[in-house]
């Protein structure tokens, strides 16, 4: 139904995870019950990560305002995205059906897929 | 409001019951290709345990439910490498990679935390099996259950209170002030020094005069959501990082809140954001989170 359902077994609504991640930091990184783990990173280093953090949270607040969202659009993270991920295969199969029937193959190079972009820019 | 798990809506696999056969096979403890126990919560051991398979960290098995004597450890197999002492220190100093450790962490206990009384465990709680857990936690076992019984039935509400800019410079701009402000100018021929003198220091004087009623503003909140709840955690509040540069936060604190309790909390928030006092601050309200900061107590507050 929504994108929701899958995150929430109900609509109690515990946050979604695409809370704010300054919030789901402060409370993953030192709180819950510590007890001795056998792979562990010291205190230390996690508060050293805090400290980048801050540096760090200002960056995705500046990329959400470019409209860079990854956490909300990866299918890891989101059902939301696994369905957007669907609508944008969709959109990007049109296209580049349009372009075939439009253009001669060369030009099909030049269709916007994500591979191929990546490919671009490396270049 | 429903409170009856949703089938996912299209083909991924439906909320995988109680899982541990699909688990891979928590193989030897060293070498390549072995497997970690993660431990994201714990909770007690009548956990309808529905975790859906979609939970947990890319790349493990899924999340399943490890018995504890009358606890239950809700964990996931992972692959020892990427969760190694130098890998982890290496992943979580990459901001993606720390956020999506996080986000998955967070997804899981949340996951756990809607089907019953569950106690996170902070990022990154390994162990190199099974066997391990349930030495670790059942050392613990008292403690857990403790936390286990001071969170039942509640959820935690984090409240965050913010002075924004809007409220400061509303009100400094009082009729009158404000123009000898321009950039690049001095005092206007009109205007002797003394008198500029004079306007700063009234302007800065609204100011402070704003920030104070913004305290108290902060301090009549905290007063209202404590009646509600039985025990609060203040935290340091964020910096400008984190709020955007045209609000100060001045109050962020967490609350254990009954759940049955959550409308009156809705109904005082909005009856204070309402009120004549709080123009030029604003309340934030998040929950119900999975009650990470009162696992090991938190202050109690006034009213039980």
């Amino acid at each position: 139904m929504t994108e929701l359902d899958s995150w929430t077994t109900e609509s109690r609504s515990h946050p979604p995870a695409t809370a704010n991640l300054a919030e789901i930091l402060e409370r993953v990184l030192d709180k819950g019950i510590v007890i001795a783990g056998d792979i562990k990173i010291d205190l230390l280093d996690i508060e050293l990560l805090t400290i980048r953090l801050r540096l760090f949270i200002s960056s995705v607040e500046t990329a959400k305002k470019a409209g860079i969202d990854w956490w909300e659009t990866d299918p890891a993270l989101s059902s939301r995205a696994a369905h957007d991920a669907l609508y944008e295969e969709n959109k990007q199969l049109r296209e580049r059906i349009e372009a075939l029937e439009g253009e001669d193959s060369q030009d099909a190079d030049s269709i916007p897929r994500a591979g191929a972009r990546r490919e671009l820019r490396r270049r | 409001m429903n409170s009856a798990p949703h089938p996912s809506p299209t083909a991924s696999p439906s909320p995988v019951a109680p899982a541990p056969t699909q688990a891979p096979a928590p193989a030897p403890v060293d070498g390549a290709g072995s497997w970690a126990t993660y431990v994201f919560a714990v909770c007690r051991s009548d956990h309808p345990g529905s975790l859906s398979a979609a939970f947990g960290h890319p790349g493990g098995g899924p999340l399943r439910l490890l018995k504890v004597g009358s606890l239950r450890a809700v964990v996931q197999d992972v692959p020892a490498a990427e969760f190694s002492e130098t890998a982890l220190r290496e992943r979580l100093g990459d901001a993606a990679e720390l956020e999506r450790c996080a986000r998955a962490h967070h997804g899981a206990v949340t996951a756990a935390a809607a089907g019953g009384p569950t106690v996170p465990m902070p990022l990154a709680t390994l162990y190199l099996g099974d066997e391990r857990v349930r030495a670790a936690v059942g050392a613990n076992r008292e403690r857990f259950r403790l936390a286990l019984d001071r969170i039942a039935g509640r959820a935690e509400w984090a409240v965050k209170v913010h002075l924004t800019q809007a409220g400061t410079s509303a009100r400094s701009a009082a009729p009158g002030t404000g123009e000898t402000a321009a950039p690049g100018r001095g005092p206007g021929p009109h205007v002797s020094g003394r008198d500029y003198l004079d306007r700063l220091r009234s302007r800065q004087h609204l100011r402070e005069q704003h920030r104070e009623s913004a305290l108290a503003a902060a301090e009549q909140v905290d007063t209202a959501v404590r009646r509600l709840a039985v025990a609060t955690v203040s935290r340091r509040p964020h910096g400008p990082e984190v709020t955007g540069k045209d609000r100060t936060q001045i109050m962020n604190t967490a609350y254990l809140i009954a759940e049955d309790r959550s409308e009156e909390l809705t109904a005082t928030i909005g009856r204070l954001r309402a009120s004549p006092e709080f123009g030029g601050v604003e309340i934030d309200v998040s929950g119900p989170w999975a009650p990470y900061s009162f696992t090991d107590g938190g202050e109690l507050a006034g009213h039980p």
